[in-house]
């Protein structure tokens, strides 16, 4: 028998039992707290008319950081509810699957913010952020059960749709008024349809 | 090599297929038959005959409800499932502990 056999039937349990470890935090409060923050994010900088490229990644960027703040304290209430550690190597899997793509939304605000002055850099920013956060959302669908892949592929598809936009003669911005707004439905909206759509079918007590 | 601890590996546990099944359930709660399936990329009909033996066996329990007008198979390790996991763990160490002197 080959001596090394134990050993590697070890690692492939260990892989699996690593693998099998689903994300199961209920998700319906923290999608609500997201569209909630995204749709008053939005109608805040419609009214307050914070137009300028820096202002327009400077709202958006204060109301990702509220919404990922509201969403970590939801999960801390959870894990502790459920006496579980908050970092739970599932926890640790999302964290990690989100961290690229949330890189590149970041790196690419910044870049917009500072050089950014062509008359379509919002449009631009909304479809970059779009597809990199869906690309995110659909990393996170591995670990997490309930649809998350398809939550995330409808963000790739709105970030698509804005990319069929640059090429027509439709002004998506001046349809919507402002780039908040197309904002708010988009991030906003998305959250807030798939929160509604896990209040109703998502299992009731969860555990990570 | 002692020949006696691979004697004591439990023959059920020890076969590929289920051996897989006890360690994906060890790692979580409970899991669907589906996410079973998608997990370990088994068909339906090899992963019902694992789960019907070590559902025999007592190490796992499956629990049949429904959710959103579908009906939901779940499967978890019972107490005695993750006594006989642990163990074979415990076994499997042990024979890479020897192994190594």
């Amino acid at each position: 028998m080959n001596p090394k056999w134990a050993e590697e039937n070890l690692k492939t349990i260990r892989t699996l039992m690593e693998r099998s470890a689903i994300y199961r935090r209920a998700l319906a409060p923290i999608m609500f707290v997201c569209g909630i923050s995204g749709l008053a994010g939005g109608v805040a900088g419609w009214q307050w008319q914070l137009n300028s490229n820096l202002d327009f990644v400077l709202v958006w960027v204060v109301t990702a950081i509220f919404a990922l703040s509201c969403s970590t304290l939801l999960v801390r209430q959870q894990a502790l509810r459920e006496s579980e550690p908050f970092w739970s190597p599932p926890t640790r899997r999302v964290a990690q699957a989100l961290m690229p793509s949330f890189s590149i939304g970041v790196i690419m605000a910044g870049v917009f913010a500072r050089w950014g002055d062509a008359d379509s850099t919002q449009e631009l920013l909304i479809l970059i952020w779009c597809l990199s956060f869906g690309c995110g959302i659909h990393a996170t669908g591995f670990f997490v059960p309930r649809g998350m892949r398809w939550f995330g592929w409808l963000f790739v598809l709105a970030g698509c749709t804005l990319i069929a936009f640059l090429n027509t003669d439709i002004d998506l911005l001046r349809t919507f008024h402002s780039p908040h707004l197309l904002m708010a439905a988009i991030f906003g909206g998305l959250h807030l349809a798939y929160g509604i759509y896990l209040y109703f079918t998502e299992k009731k007590n969860p555990v990570a | 090599m002692n020949p006696e601890l691979f004697l004591q590996l439990d023959r059920v546990i020890h076969e590929k297929g289920r051996l897989a099944i006890m360690s994906a359930l060890a790692g979580t709660p409970e899991l669907s038959f589906t996410e079973l399936r998608d997990t370990l990329d088994m068909t339906d009909g090899n992963l019902t005959t694992h789960i019907r033996i070590l559902q025999e066996e007592g190490f796992i329990s499956v629990a049949k409800s429904y959710q959103n007008n579908r009906s939901l198979t779940t499967c978890s390790l019972t107490k005695a499932g993750r006594k006989a996991f642990t163990g074979y763990i415990d076994l499997l160490e042990q024979i890479v502990r020897q192994n190594k002197l």
